[in-house]
């Protein structure tokens, strides 16, 4: 695809219309505040758009809704940073450091540091977009079966890697994540597995009310302990501007993670909590002091924001290149803009031109209005730190609540999400690591389903391995994130030991 | 105790305003006194909530209903969820139903089946198609079918979401007509309509069925071929993709929409509906909406739907226990 | 000894898995086992971690298990049931009295358990103004279906 550069000015051009800057604002505005409240995620916020797009221009539409999803992006860690309640399946990441942060009091520079790694991990994406999106989307095309089972298994082991010197708690957890995951409708056979003959469990259970559950519920349960104690000093929030060292620390994280998070989020079905999962374990094992993750590392936060940022604007290439969904929010884009008679893909870059340019160019201006927005809101955000816990708490259980009815719009969830409410106290107790359960819930059941998919007219299961270069790039990853502590250890005993004693 | 009277005195005071807002302005004993509610059976974004957030804003703006017209989500168990909701409700509430309401019942995952409510309409049906990759050594149906028939298994099937659904058995149907043995086949099940496409392009499946509205674009663009429709006539767009019809196949296999009631209800009230949604298919929002869809009108009025549905329940009986996924 | 109970409760769970997903029904097209190795598997998987678990809590027995005093110290073990029961009963109530009126009740329920019944003024202020803004701005503005 050669790159025309009248119509990406023209589609600047357009994008920059007043009622199309309108549209962004207005998107990200929305989006940043639903990506805060858990439960209520892009998908569900534009879902409940669509009418009212129905009587919009299409080209406003799209834009709009796309300044929702990455507007999401931002708005998602807020609540990772400030409570420890992502709000989101890609916000997770961002509670590993981002809500130690805010315990060091240095919330302020976390909620700066997110928005301007979401900033610069969506322009690069953005940039990514314009120059590679043809190409990338055949090369996602190569992505079967065996490939997503493989990059599902590496991300799963990067993650339980994480918990060095406490690998069992690790593997308890994800294997109880995998066990959630296997409820509800086996899609290869039709067969019913642990739904209890309830219909509402006919789908399994949604992952995000097992995120709502456990970190939101769990969180202000196990904030009951202590609630009594007289509170210290008022919590410091810190400044809302980086200083020159934390810069210097996450610049290259940042720049890093974009474009990987970008190519994770070009697959179609993989996603931003994928995306950022994977960023934040591949800074931590390049990282000099890999023992400050977890702690409050600023860079244990920039990368996983940019990435995750990135991965939204890399979702929206197999849609408009191909017509095919990349992710649930952009299956619920494609379900509206084809209802306005827009048709994405292959053709669309050919018969309309000046829509993808358009949208293209107001994500561009979209991503500058967010980190603006973003940093303008820290301070108000902050003073959610300022609230007294104990009214604080009740209130995000309603959120919470609320939350869960939009997912399902049943009441038999508020019950399960209790039952991942206590879970996620006792995990909190007993200092399980949480990202395996919730990684596995979000990952297990396509992880199966395309196992048996990708042994189908194979030889045997071993041999998926060999099936693809890209499947044997994904093995050796997955071995070398589990082991890659170990091989460490042994070239730091050999380097101790060829030393002149 | 002054606390407690605040408490009464304000939660009363909310009762209150909460009952104003809901009465109804409506005099007369005429239908409908109320809001009517239209559930969609699936969360919002679905093909299903697009289609009852269409509707109602159909009925809204051409004024074919009095009052309001709320769309309710009541996502679960493929449909089940929703209907098992309309069942316990008055004439003022509605849902959209499919081709699932019968299957589910036939596979033994629900006890409902249609005759437990009131048909209201069939509005519109999609077409499925048959769509191979461009380097496949199949040009036609014909030519799949007999590869079928001498080694059902070694042909790799992509559909989605489910066996069962109207993708998987009119795929089922038409190679039992050439006498495959459809119990071997080799089918992929995804996760929807895009992941089916994707596999398709990628090559890590044969051949997938989907409907038109998935596979139409694609093909138009050179990127897959679709091989066969399963309507009565050609497509308009797809001129020149054979039917089952011409591929020696006597099927004509609807993928269709409708409108259900809750069960009892009055003749005056079917008469209200059926001039609501007769007019409705009638106007041109409904046109265009369909044409962006790639749906075809499939109009059927409510004693017309009772009928139909009562045949679709046996070609589906039969359809499942040949398949395999039944006695 | 207190810290032997989470290995057998894995232990316990792991093997009902197991057992249970004998019980799950054939599929009836490919292979019939096909639904049923991955959870049989996971349940192998479970019930070897808790062995694992097990051995590495059964060397620190004779030491102390803080977390267990800290979640049953003070009020903590009175808040967390009532937070339950109220819980329960809002979602019970939920869909039969309607958001607005049942969210009042839930929120200013827990309100007046955690933040104490000296300060029933904001507790009801907030109860009721967080419950009708956030009604107005689900069911008005972003149109979401609330009973």
């Amino acid at each position: 695809m050669g790159v025309d550069f009248d119509v990406i000015l023209e589609g600047l051009m357009t994008a920059l219309e007043p009622m199309n800057l309108f549209w962004i604002a207005l998107g990200g505005f929305l989006g940043t505040v639903v990506g805060m409240l858990p439960g209520l995620g892009p998908a569900t916020a534009i879902a409940l758009l669509i009418p009212i797009t129905f009587g919009m221009d299409p080209v406003s539409a799209l834009v709009l809704m796309a300044a929702i999803y990455y507007g999401a992006m931002y708005g998602g860690s807020r609540s990772s940073i400030l409570l420890n309640t992502p709000g989101d399946g890609s916000a997770i990441a961002a509670t590993f450091d981002g809500y130690p942060m805010a315990q060091k009091g240095q919330a302020g520079q976390a909620l700066a540091i997110s928005a301007i790694a979401s900033l610069i991990g969506g322009l690069i994406a953005v940039v990514g977009f314009i120059m590679l999106a043809k190409p990338l989307a055949s090369f996602a095309l190569r992505f079967g079966p065996a490939e997503y089972f493989l990059l599902m298994i590496f991300t799963l082991s990067a993650i339980v890697a994480l918990s060095k010197g406490a690998m069992v708690k690790g593997f308890i957890s994800m294997t109880i994540g995998l066990l959630i995951s296997t409820m509800g409708i086996d899609l290869q056979s039709g067969v019913h597995r642990f739904t209890f003959h309830l219909p509402e469990l006919s789908e399994g259970i949604d992952f995000l009310i097992v995120i709502i559950g456990i970190y939101a519920v769990g969180e202000v349960m196990f904030n009951y302990i202590g609630i009594d104690k007289p509170r210290g000093k008022k919590k410091e929030v810190g400044k809302i501007w980086i200083t020159k060292d934390q810069w210097k620390r996450s610049k290259w994280p940042i720049i890093r993670s974009a474009p990987l998070g970008f190519l994770i989020g070009v697959l179609p079905g993989a996603g931003g909590a994928i995306a950022s999962m994977i960023s934040y374990t591949t800074e931590r094992q390049i990282s000099k002091k890999p023992e400050e993750f977890g702690k409050g590392a600023i860079e244990g936060l920039a990368a996983p924001e940019s990435s995750n940022n990135a991965a939204s604007v890399g979702a929206f290439i197999p849609l408009l290149t191909m017509g095919i969904p990349g992710s649930g929010t952009t299956a619920v884009i494609l379900g509206a803009v084809v209802m306005l008679g827009i048709k994405p893909g292959p053709l669309l870059f050919e018969n309309d031109p000046e829509l993808v340019w358009t949208f293209i160019n107001s994500m561009f201006i979209g991503n500058i209005f967010l980190v603006i927005l973003n940093i303008l809101l820290v301070g108000l955000l902050v003073k959610i730190l300022d609230t007294p816990a104990k009214i604080l708490y009740p209130l995000i259980l309603v959120l919470a609540f609320i939350g869960t009815y939009t997912l399902s719009y049943s009441p038999i969830d508020f019950t399960f999400l209790l039952i991942f409410g206590l879970l996620g106290l006792a995990m909190k107790l007993l200092s399980f690591p949480i990202a395996p359960l919730i990684l596995a819930v979000i990952v297990g059941s396509d992880m199966e389903q395309n196992f048996r998919k990708s042994i189908v007219g194979a030889d045997s299961a071993l041999s998926i391995i060999t099936m693809s270069p890209i499947t044997i790039v994904l093995t050796l990853l997955t071995l070398l994130s589990l082991f890659y502590p170990m091989i460490l250890g042994w070239f730091k005993k050999r380097k101790l030991n060829n030393l002149p004693k | 105790m002054k606390k407690l009277l605040t408490y009464i005195g304000l939660s009363s005071l909310l009762i209150l305003g909460g009952c104003s807002s809901g009465g109804s302005g409506a005099e007369a004993e005429q239908f409908p006194t109320k809001p009517i509610e239209l559930v969609a059976p699936a969360t919002p974004g679905g093909g299903w909530d697009a289609t009852a957030r269409a509707i109602q804003k159909i009925l809204k703006d051409e004024e074919l209903v009095e009052g309001n017209i709320n769309v309710v989500n009541k996502p679960g168990g493929s449909g089940e969820v929703g209907w098992q909701y309309l069942k316990g409700k008055d004439a003022h509430s509605l849902a959209i139903n499919s081709s699932l309401l019968i299957t589910n019942n036939l596979l033994g995952q629900s006890e409902l089946s249609y005759e437990d409510f009131t048909p209201l309409a069939v509005l519109t049906t999609e077409w499925i198609s048959i769509a191979v990759a461009n380097d496949s050594p199949f040009a036609d149906a014909k030519q799949l079918m007999e590869q079928l028939k001498e080694d059902p298994s070694s042909i790799k099937i992509a559909l989605a979401p489910g066996l069962g659904n109207n993708d998987h058995l009119s795929f089922v149907q038409a190679a039992k007509e050439y006498g495959v043995d459809v119990s071997k086949l080799n089918i992929l099940i995804y996760e929807s309509g895009g992941d089916v496409v994707t596999a398709l392009l990628g090559g890590h499946v044969d051949v997938a069925t989907m409907s038109i509205s998935e596979s139409k674009e694609q093909h138009l663009a050179g990127k897959f071929k679709v091989i066969s429709v399963s309507s009565a006539e050609r497509l308009e767009g797809l001129e020149e993709v054979p039917t089952w019809q011409e591929q020696g196949v006597d099927m004509v296999f609807p993928h269709w929409r409708g409108i259900l009631g809750p069960p009892d209800m009055t003749e005056e009230e079917i008469a209200y509906y059926d001039k609501a949604i007769g007019d409705m298919v009638e106007t041109e929002a409904w046109t265009e909406l369909m044409k962006n869809n790639e749906w075809e009108l499939f109009y059927k009025n409510s004693a017309e739907s009772a009928e139909f549905l009562k045949e679709q329940t046996q070609m589906y009986d039969t359809l499942l226990s040949e398949s395999g996924l039944t006695d | 000894m207190y810290r032997l109970i989470l290995p057998l409760i894995f232990f316990l769970l792991g093997a009902g898995f197991l057992i249970s997903t004998f019980n799950l029904p054939k599929a009836r097209l490919g292979d019939p086992y096909g639904p049923i190795y991955f959870p049989a598997i996971l349940g192998v998987l479970l019930v070897v971690l808790s062995i694992i678990y097990f051995i590495e809590e059964w060397k620190q027995r004779g030491d102390k298990f803080p977390e267990l005093e800290l979640l049953l110290k003070g009020r903590t073990p009175f808040l967390l049931i009532s937070t339950l029961v109220i819980s329960l009963i809002y979602a019970f109530l939920f869909e039969r009295v309607g958001f607005l009126i049942s969210t009042i009740f839930f929120l200013g329920g827990l309100l007046f358990l955690i933040n104490g019944r000296k300060k029933w003024m904001t507790n009801i202020i907030v109860a009721v103004s967080f419950s009708v803004i956030t009604w107005y701005s689900f069911a008005v503005l972003l149109k979401v279906s609330l009973p």
